[in-house]
């Protein structure tokens, strides 16, 4: 009865909000994305990924650029919305390889709340040899 | 008897999956350090109206209702009324904002520590602003997920003055 029909649903727990996913394009390539809810938002600069074991290092390109907004604290901030995706280049791989993708990501709802740093993790089995070559994805935001 | 009040409609979520815990003493038990590295126990401001928040800087619905906290902490403040922010954050950030804003009553910090502190209290999801209103008993008698409305802060707050 608490809020009658004024209620509004409980926000979303965070990996529900920014669902993260990963998957192998092909042995060295590494597809990332988000996929945020409506009402959400990621902030560009608080994401970061990194791919694990150290053995394979690993280059993510320079986000996509975001939703400029002036924050009276932060100066200029990005936010992401609807969703956000690169590719994460690997080196080193060995054929059949699991490797394991780790992204921090921070970010709030409309409704007025924010939620603290989410560490997420993917392990992406990459493809045991090269097969046919998937489209190389360029980095992009999208949903504006 | 200490009840929650329910949300009325007017906060967002205050009226949390999980009842959350209506006795403030694990709240007043704390001791944290302040900006300075200060350590400062909750329980210098027990027999007071506390009103705990736990915000961060990077959190901008936290920054946006604190300027009406720091009107009620200066017109309630001589009737009982006490502030204590405990920031999810970083001293110096917090040291920033808290100049630029003018803070007048304390904010301590929490660290992430805090974040777990608040699930026992309702903030099921760890998120911010979370607030909780505790009355001169130390019973807490309201919780809140997101921005405490400036109407309903002070009709809670002036039931317990």
């Amino acid at each position: 009865m608490a809020g009658g029909a004024l209620a509004q649903p409980l926000p979303l727990a965070p990996n529900k909000a920014f669902r993260f996913e990963a998957r192998a394009l092909n042995p060295q390539t590494i597809e990332a994305r988000f996929s945020i809810a409506d009402g959400y938002y990621l902030y560009r600069d608080r994401i970061h990924f990194s791919v694990e074991p150290a053995t394979v290092p690993s280059t993510v390109p320079v986000l996509p650029e975001g939703k400029v907004k002036q924050d009276p604290f932060f100066g200029r901030v990005e936010t992401y919305r609807g969703g956000v995706q690169v590719n994460i280049a690997l080196k080193d791989t060995v054929p059949g390889q699991k490797v394991v993708v780790v992204v921090e990501s921070q970010g709030c709802a409309d409704v007025g709340i924010c939620y603290p740093v989410q560490l997420q993790r993917v392990t992406v089995a990459l493809p045991a040899a090269n097969v046919a070559p998937t489209r190389p994805g360029q980095p992009k935001s999208w949903l504006n | 008897m200490a009840l929650v009040v329910p949300a009325l409609g007017l906060g967002i979520y205050a009226a949390m999956e999980n009842r959350p815990s209506t006795d403030g003493t694990p709240v007043l038990a704390l001791t944290l350090p302040d900006t300075s590295g200060k350590q400062q126990p909750l329980n210098q401001f027990r027999g007071k109206v506390v009103v705990v928040n736990f915000w961060a800087t990077w959190c901008a619905p936290c920054r946006e209702e604190m300027p009406e906290f720091v009107r009620a902490q200066a017109e309630f403040g001589d009737r009982g009324l006490q502030f204590v922010g405990i920031a999810v954050d970083e001293a110096d950030k917090v040291d920033r904002f808290s100049k630029e804003l003018g803070l007048n009553y304390p904010t301590l910090i929490g660290g992430y520590g805090a974040v777990e502190l608040s699930k026992t209290l309702g903030n099921n999801l760890a998120a911010l602003p979370f607030s909780i209103i505790l009355d001169r008993k130390g019973a807490v008698v309201h919780t809140q997920l997101g921005p405490l409305k400036p109407d309903q802060l002070r009709s809670i707050v002036g039931k317990l003055l």
